[in-house]
């Protein structure tokens, strides 16, 4: 399954572009989406859920063009957590899932042998009696991925899927998303970037509604290779000194001063060692003003 | 399936806290709004059960949109979300007709209205005029849940829904309204001739209110579409 976005715009009222003519291909794996609050990932995901109509521009599915007479085919094969759910509160974990599966049209038995397995796998069996108002932030998060999983979408769109769960749950989930990408597309957009280094393989980056980077997770490491340096500031004015001369990826207090992560295309004025780029770093060097020299 | 379903709808459109409210709107007017007649009780009742429906049912689906439910919904066929919200409004329009039965006993048990026929003998008997009301106030209940309902999606906004049913409400409870519209009033029970027993040209409001709930039901899949 492949996705085609091609020269889309959406703008809201007041002239508010919140796309603005980006192309992309979504391929088949997990396809990570990152960028900073506002760049347009969550409206981006609300037109693949064809929640919304764009201006202009054209999305397809496989070769199906998104539009009016195309919703409901290609409804069928999306599964969609959005960034805020707030599940039926009166309903039991398992109440909760057969009823949205049942909308979903999935069947009674194969509904209940997926909530079944999905919960198991999130580690959520001992909870399935639960009221959806009893559950922490984290439980609900991983009851609204099951909701997404259940209908077996061909084409999966995640909107912060790890917001609120601890690290041992972010791995499971991180691992359950990589399992049920095989032969399927997941959208997985986050602002966590040790999550998508994990699980992606491509990705893009969203800016102001554009695409500022779309290509493989490695391609774009290397544009940051070569560009971050490890020091140490002896004092809190010398750090600070280097912070405004310097974009800083990371500050930490140690026994003999400041240690900094500098990100520059030179090396700085300062003793330090070259390092390999983390996608947090890559990130930054991507979306951030022009480096020093 | 379908039972474990209708199960899961009531659990959903039916919390606590509503049943509790409704209950005691309904006997709170009960003991407060007096009748020393029992033909007065339905022209208590009527407008005041209209309003608490609009109250009742205007986050039918709106309740969707608020959770950000809505988002997930669009994915699923258009028939089956139809039938959800159908379902959900036809449970709550029972819970509040079984509350009107119930308020029309409380009327009973603390008022202690004098039967109608003890002051105009030719007038029907007490249970024919419960099951007329009940008729009425069932029309009444359907037509005001689907107003603000309707109205709530088509604003996505549940308050919307309210506060349109209310200026409505407002407008038609009134005596202006009555010399307007006469029979035709959505509250053309309450402003019957209670004194004529053969006088049915009441039903005319509520033929009005039907034919409003079934373009109201003709707009809703329209509405749910929209984005």
């Amino acid at each position: 399954m492949s996705i085609q976005i091609n020269n889309l715009t959406v703008t809201f009222k007041h002239k508010v572009t919140a796309i603005d003519h980006a192309s992309l291909e979504i391929p088949t794996g997990v396809f990570g989406l990152l960028g900073e609050n506002g760049a347009g990932k969550t409206t981006l995901m609300r037109v693949l859920t064809t929640t919304l109509s764009p201006d202009s521009g054209t999305v397809t599915l496989d070769g199906m063009l998104y539009h009016e007479k195309n919703y409901a085919a290609i409804q069928k094969q999306i599964g969609y957590l959005p960034q805020e759910i707030d599940l039926y509160p009166n309903l039991t974990v398992q109440e909760c899932l057969e009823y949205l599966g049942a909308l979903a049209g999935v069947p009674q038995k194969l509904c209940k042998d997926r909530i079944s397995n999905y919960l198991e796998k999130t580690n959520l069996t001992a909870q399935r009696k639960k009221k959806m108002r009893q559950l922490s932030g984290g439980m609900k998060r991983r009851v609204g991925l099951i909701q997404a999983l259940l209908n077996e979408p061909a084409f999966l769109i995640i909107d912060e899927p790890t917001t609120g769960l601890d690290p041992e749950e972010r791995i499971h989930i991180r691992n359950l998303i990589v399992d049920f990408s095989k032969d399927r597309t997941v959208l997985f957009s986050t602002h966590v970037v040790e999550d998508l280094a994990a699980v992606c393989s491509q990705l893009a980056v969203m800016k102001k509604g554009r695409f500022l980077y779309s290509g493989s997770m490695q391609e774009l490491l290397d544009h940051a290779r070569g560009c971050v340096w490890d020091c140490v500031a002896e004092d809190a004015a010398k750090a600070r000194e280097l912070e405004q001369r310097y974009r800083i990826s990371s500050k930490q207090y140690v026994e003999n001063g400041i240690a900094l992560r500098i990100l520059s295309r030179t090396k700085p004025d300062i003793d330090c060692r070259p390092q390999n780029a983390t996608l947090e770093d890559a990130y930054l060097y991507l979306t951030g003003e022009p480096l020093p020299r | 399936m379908k039972k474990r379903i209708l199960f899961m709808e009531m659990k959903i459109s039916l919390p606590l806290y509503k049943i509790v409210y409704s209950i005691l709107f309904i006997v709170i007017l009960s003991l407060i709004r007096g009748v020393s007649v029992s033909f007065e009780i339905g022209i208590a009742m009527e407008p005041a059960l209209a309003i608490l429906a609009a109250a009742f049912c205007a986050d039918t689906y709106a309740l969707e949109v608020v959770s950000r439910r809505s988002e997930v919904w669009r994915l699923y066929p258009l028939k089956t979300r139809i039938r959800a919200v159908g379902r959900r409004l036809l449970l709550q329009q029972f819970f509040l007709l079984l509350v009107s039965a119930a308020g029309y006993g409380f009327f009973y048990l603390f008022q202690k209205p004098l039967a109608f026929r003890s002051i105009q003998p030719d007038a029907v008997s007490e249970a024919a005029q419960f099951y007329c009301f009940l008729a009425a106030e069932a029309v009444t209940i359907v037509f005001f849940s689907m107003l603000s309902n309707t109205l709530a999606c088509l604003f996505h906004n549940l308050w919307c829904g309210i506060g349109g049913s209310l200026i409505l409400w407002l407008l038609l409870d009134s005596a202006y309204a009555q010399r307007l519209l006469g029979s035709w009033n959505v509250f053309s029970y309450v402003f019957r001739n209670v004194s004529a027993a053969d006088d049915w040209s009441w039903l005319c409001g509520k033929a009005v209110c039907l034919l409003f709930c079934i373009a109201a039901a003709a707009v809703l899949p329209g509405l749910l579409k929209r984005r």
